[in-house]
């Protein structure tokens, strides 16, 4: 039964959005059948994509979704609302770009993990102090973090049209990074593998990820507290947990694997930092989107990053066959979240009632 | 160069006029969070009042009908508080009846805002990006002759003249708004259980207000409030809406408010001191040479302030206890 | 003609009577006090006069005339004001505004301060309540506090006053204060109900007593008619049941000592005033006392939940007044909580998981931060061999097993880890007869392996017979200390109410260890 409601729950919000999506399309005269073949097309192949293009696009643009779903899932098994995985992205492309400045001398063996680890630093450090203040003061993150974002567009703006400027003229992006600290594409390192477009190894990295957060959780004393807090943080206490201390690794793992995404994407794709007040990618807040479609579960992450990222692959095509505007993915995406969110009321209050009824049992047998 | 070349009153002006969309949301954010409902939708729903005003104000110039074309702009300030307050009503209903997680709903309305204006840009005038530009924008409400001559008593109706007398006319609905809010939460019957509600709904449960209805009410206060908001920015501000006009200013908005300590008035203040920041930056590219500073630290002015303010640094900022908590009837 | 009268008032919760057709009148002018331990459906009887609960059978008659009470907005409007335990006031707001609310005066929409402030001192000087209209409640005291509860059910038009534990957060002077009061308000032509479990109160206060237990009105009197003692002996009467034989305890060296301890709770009040004793290894020494007299405080300090103001608790030769929770486990004490859903058990974690809480971080569960979830598996079968938990397999939810079951976790769990120390608050609590029996044995065969056991139990019964010791905990203190088997039920009863020691006391029958 609970499997059932585990995967029957997000297909039903995707296959509710859509449905609404489709209402949409038509209310704006536009063909649904059309648009969303063209949208599959556009993700998967088809004639009017080449497959290999199509395929590569939805996995380019899957991966930083991957870590910024597994990142804000990771919070959320700590009943943490980690909404500025957005800045902890810039911080982690800014952290790539600063090191693959510094490292581009390294055998890239050595550099890339390098550059890796520095950029998770960094979007663990931005997780820090929005973690310090929750554990201390209470401060509720959704606050912090959303205003560290903004602080963290800004700042990055300065740094890179400052010191980290490609050229006094040129200051809205870094240098190009040598290609030493380049993620190779994937049809280089599988053997055998046809030329994916743009489909880089950040993809292997954040399947690696998963699996690390996975066994995290399920096989770490840290997972073990970081889910007794997100359950019960009472019974944690109990049980010799310290929830201030919880909250903060919580917290900055999390920042940590937003930080990953924003590497993956400069050392993947871009090979540069630009400033992010004119490009503002938001992978950060459809990160948001996809822990929680994939349920906070690391597999449901990878699966639902997959279907985000393909709706943006195919969001382009379906502009162009069926004159679709690419909006009408955002509202599919926002739909999906509020029917996600919908349900978890359901299953929250069915939780509820079997513990009133526990506790009434108890407690009746003291109350007054 | 000399102070009084820096500090005119046309940088106290624009700090008012900056901080109007600001205060709007920041005063619907004191209203909804007292009832209980946290509202990060703010953001989104500023946008689309944003973009309907643009909208029907548009439709109305077109319309060949004299008494729609005249008056135009008016409907598209009403339009944009009709379509704030419906997408509010998408959030109370969220928030109040499924007993949602308010910030997922909130989250997802902004996406939902975002995607929406953007989309309907697209069906509508068949490009992305940008509208037109309305015919007429909303003018300054006031419009007293330019003062002749120099002198001491020219000066002072001078500054006079930009500080109170030279605003568009949502710039003083903001300030009444703020006015007339802070009294009512304070002095009204509504404003009394406004606050029990945020604070312990369950001790005015049994006393007989009724929760639903006062935190719907709330809720929709603040769409209405924050489609006014975005009024303001499509035509007063500017005369046409852009994709993502609102550039996060609904969560600047949160920030006031919490800053504000949840009053209307404070909301008003904290904002002024945002838009304050931000005209002093915008001042200052004109002053290059002489101020070494970034814009970038001004830009992070607001934001930084908020986190000073939650750490504690300025007092404990403690919204309503029961903030975010959907209400069970036993 | 009876101005409330609740008859045949019959409430049920899942598997449990909390009313069995109650039937109760109030006269005009009259104190009726409510007497009972927890558990004996006092406030269940209230909220239904309230209108917090619905009854399921009988039936509501004011002055005389059957009517519905389905909120509490039926009963105010019947004339009926409750000041509740946990009082329903609205914090950062003002004396006043807290009085109106819901009722505001209003002329136009705008609330009428001057008239509002008027009536609140009207009222004020009528009832002898003083208060400071304009006072924020959270700068007040919680007797302030009291009083702007009770001014509230005036202002609303209350004739019919109900009084829930009233002086269980107020200092003796504050007591008096309140008495008085009372007085002043049936004077002047109210009723009161005063739900309480002290003695001295009702003695004191009451025109008439009422006492129920487990559901029932056992008994009707008057404060003329009886005394203490005879109260005490209807309060916590009992029927008899099987026990199983136990061995005499030989208690070796000390392993807990408490010595003034002093605890307060976040408004400042003290809870615990001063609290000392011992536990040695081998015995039990159970704490008897109705729950609210800092049993629970003293649980929590002792485990590492909460914060002692003064005092020491040391365990062995080692000081754990400051120690974290981890540090106690660490230490060798265990803990068996009071509310197992929320403090003892995560209902989202499996059998085995719950069953490592507390000791995931050591061998054999964890190494080096990675957990062995063989060794766990082991564990955790074992554990449900040893203490018989009904589950198809550890992996189960712990939030899917039988009351019973999940208490049986918990136990494992904590016994498990050896303890030196053991404390266990309310551990059969919602437990049937045959779950009850096991923790009862489980507990003894602690005692006999050498593990120093502290019981904290508002199941007098349990108490009486699990303990080696029995301390009385009444008013933040320990108020009596007896031996197993010197003392009966009636005479703890009566400790637990207030009562105080007597010279000339005809001493009760002394029962032997265990039959009552």
């Amino acid at each position: 039964m609970s499997v059932l409601r585990t995967i029957g729950v997000p297909i039903l919000s995707v296959l509710l959005a859509v449905g609404i999506g489709s209402l949409i399309l038509l209310a704006g005269g536009y063909d649904p059948l059309k648009a969303y073949a063209a949208l599959f097309q556009g993700a998967f192949g088809g004639p009017m994509r080449k497959p290999l293009d199509a395929i590569g696009d939805t996995l380019v643009r899957s991966t930083p979704l991957m870590f910024t779903g597994l990142a804000v899932g990771f919070g959320f098994r700590a009943n943490l609302f980690n909404i500025g995985a957005e800045g902890q992205f810039i911080l982690g492309s800014l952290g790539a770009a600063w090191f693959g400045l510094l490292f581009a001398g390294l055998p890239t063996i050595a550099s890339i993990p390098l550059i890796l680890i520095g950029a998770a630093l960094f979007g663990a450090a931005w997780a820090f102090i929005p973690a310090l203040l929750k554990a201390r003061t209470g401060a509720h993150e959704v606050i912090t973090t959303m205003m560290f974002s903004w602080i963290a567009l800004y700042l990055t703006s300065w740094i890179i049209s400052g010191p980290l400027a490609e050229s006094a003229t040129n200051n809205f992006q870094t240098p190009m990074l040598s290609s030493a600290v380049w993620l190779p594409t994937l049809d280089k390192i599988i053997p055998g593998l046809p030329a994916l477009k743009y489909a880089h190894a950040g993809l292997l990295v954040a399947i690696a990820a998963a699996i690390v957060v996975a066994l995290l959780l399920r096989r770490t004393t840290l997972g073990y507290e970081v889910r007794a807090v997100g359950f019960n943080p009472t019974a944690a206490q109990n049980g010799g947990i310290s929830i201030p201390l919880t909250t903060i690794w919580a917290l900055c793992i999390s920042g940590a694997l937003a930080g990953m995404a924003g590497a993956s994407e400069v050392l993947g794709v871009t090979h540069r930092m630009y400033d992010q007040v004119s490009a503002g990618a938001g992978y950060g807040f459809t990160g948001i989107a996809v822990a929680l479609l994939g349920r906070k579960n690391p597999a449901g992450i990878i699966v639902a990053a997959l279907l985000f990222g393909a709706l943006s692959a195919g969001s382009g095509t379906m502009q162009l066959f069926a004159s679709v505007p690419d909006k009408i993915v955002m509202i599919i995406q926002a739909l999906i979240i509020f029917f996600v969110g919908a349900e978890t009321i359901v299953s929250w209050y069915v939780k509820r009632r079997q513990r009133l009824a526990l506790e009434r049992r108890g407690a009746a047998h003291a109350a007054e | 160069m000399l102070l009084s070349d820096f500090f005119t009153p046309d940088l106290f002006a624009s700090a008012i006029r900056i901080a109007t969309p600001l205060a709007l949301a920041a005063i619907g954010g004191a209203i909804c969070e007292r009832s209980g409902v946290v509202n990060i939708a703010l953001e989104g729903i500023m946008l689309v009042g944003a973009f309907a005003g643009v909208v029907i104000t548009l439709a109305m110039e077109a319309s060949k009908v004299p008494f729609l074309v005249d008056n135009a702009v008016w409907f598209g300030v009403l339009a944009a508080v009709l379509a704030g307050t419906a997408l509010s009503a998408i959030h109370a209903f969220a928030s109040v009846t499924l007993r949602m997680d308010q910030i997922v709903s909130g989250t997802a309305l902004n996406i939902l805002a975002l995607g929406l204006t953007g989309f309907l840009l697209e069906v509508i005038y068949g490009h992305a990006g940008a509208t037109n530009s309305v015919v007429h924008q909303l003018q300054p409400v006031f419009d007293f002759p330019a003062v002749q001559g120099a002198g001491f008593w020219s000066d002072v109706w001078y500054w006079i003249d930009q500080l109170v007398f030279s605003y568009t006319p949502i710039v003083y609905m903001a300030i009444i708004a703020a006015i007339v809010g802070q009294w009512a939460m304070f002095r009204t019957r509504w404003g009394l259980r406004l606050r029990a509600l945020g604070e312990h709904p369950r001790a005015a449960d049994t006393v007989g207000v009724r929760i639903q209805r006062g935190r719907y009410m709330a809720v929709l206060m603040s769409g209405a409030l924050a489609g006014l908001g975005g009024a303001y920015l499509s035509l007063e501000q500017n005369s046409s809406f852009s994709e993502n006009m609102t550039s996060g200013r609904g969560f600047i908005a949160l920030a006031a408010n919490i800053f504000g300590r949840w009053t209307p008035i404070g909301g008003y203040l904290a904002s002024l001191l945002f838009g304050f920041a931000e005209a002093l930056e915008i001042k200052m590219q004109g002053f290059r040479d002489v101020f070494q500073i970034p814009t970038q630290f001004f830009l992070m002015l607001p934001y930084v302030l908020t986190v000073v303010v939650l750490a504690g640094f300025m007092g404990r900022a403690v919204g309503p206890a029961e903030v975010g908590v959907p209400y069970e009837k036993e | 003609m009876p101005v409330l009268e609740l008859r045949e008032i019959t409430k049920v919760f899942p598997g449990v009577r909390a009313n069995d057709r109650v039937s109760l009148t109030l006269e005009r002018g009259e104190i009726v006090a409510l007497l009972g331990e927890n558990g004996a459906g006092k406030s269940t009887l209230m909220n239904v006069a309230y209108g917090l609960l619905s009854a399921d059978g009988g039936e509501i008659l004011v002055d005389g005339a059957p009517v519905r009470i389905r909120s509490p907005r039926d009963a105010i409007a019947l004339g009926i004001g409750m000041v509740h335990q946990h009082f329903m006031l609205v914090e950062p707001l003002t004396v006043t505004e807290n009085i109106i609310l819901g009722h505001e005066p209003t002329r136009f929409g705008v609330v009428d301060r001057k008239g509002a402030r008027k009536r609140v001192e009207e009222l004020s000087q009528q009832y002898g309540l003083k208060v400071e209209p304009d006072a924020v409640v959270r700068d007040l005291s919680v007797g302030m506090q009291q009083r702007v509860e009770i001014l509230k059910a005036l202002y609303q038009g209350a004739r019919i006053l109900i009084l829930d534990e009233p002086t269980a957060v107020l200092t003796p002077q504050e007591v008096r204060e309140l008495f008085r009061v009372i007085r002043s308000l049936v004077d002047a032509g109210l009723s009161v109900v005063l739900i309480t479990h002290k003695l001295d109160e009702v003695m004191g206060a009451a025109d008439r007593v009422v006492v129920m237990r487990d559901g029932r009105v056992v008994g009707e009197t008057t404060p003329k008619e009886t005394d203490q003692i005879g109260l005490a002996r209807m309060m916590v009467g009992r029927d008899v049941v099987l026990r199983i034989d136990k061995a005499e305890a030989h208690p070796t060296e000390v392993v807990l000592r408490v010595t003034d301890l002093v605890v307060k709770s976040q408004r400042g009040l003290e809870s615990l005033k001063g609290v000392s004793l011992e536990v040695r290894a081998g015995e039990i020494v159970g704490i008897a006392g109705v729950d609210g007299n800092g049993q629970t405080e003293l649980v929590e300090a002792i485990v590492g939940l909460r914060r002692a103001n003064s005092g020491k608790i040391a365990l062995k030769d080692r000081d754990i007044t400051r120690a974290s929770t981890r540090k106690t486990i660490e230490a060798g004490v265990s803990h068996v909580p009071e509310d197992r859903h929320r403090r003892g058990l995560i209902l989202e974690f499996d059998v085995a998981e719950n069953l490592i809480l507390g000791d995931h971080r050591r061998m054999p569960f964890a190494r080096m931060g990675i957990t062995r979830p063989g060794a766990i598996s082991i564990t955790a079968r074992k554990r449900i061999e040893d203490y018989d938990i009904r589950t198809p397999s550890e992996y189960v939810l712990a939030g899917a097993l039988s009351g019973g079951n999940q208490q049986k976790v918990v136990l494992a769990r904590e016994l498990g880890r050896e303890p030196e120390l053991l404390v266990a608050a309310q551990p059969t609590r919602g437990l049937d007869v045959g779950a009850i029996e096991f923790v009862h044995r489980r507990l003894i065969a602690e005692r006999d392996s050498g593990t120093a056991i502290l019981l904290v139990s508002m199941e007098l019964e349990e108490v009486m017979y699990l303990s080696d010791r029995i301390l009385v905990m009444y008013g933040g203190y320990v108020v009596a200390e007896f031996e197993a088997g010197e003392v009966d039920a009636e005479r703890i009863g009566y400790y637990m109410t207030g009562g105080k020691p007597t010279e000339s006391a005809a001493e009760p029958v002394v029962a032997s260890g265990g039959a009552l």
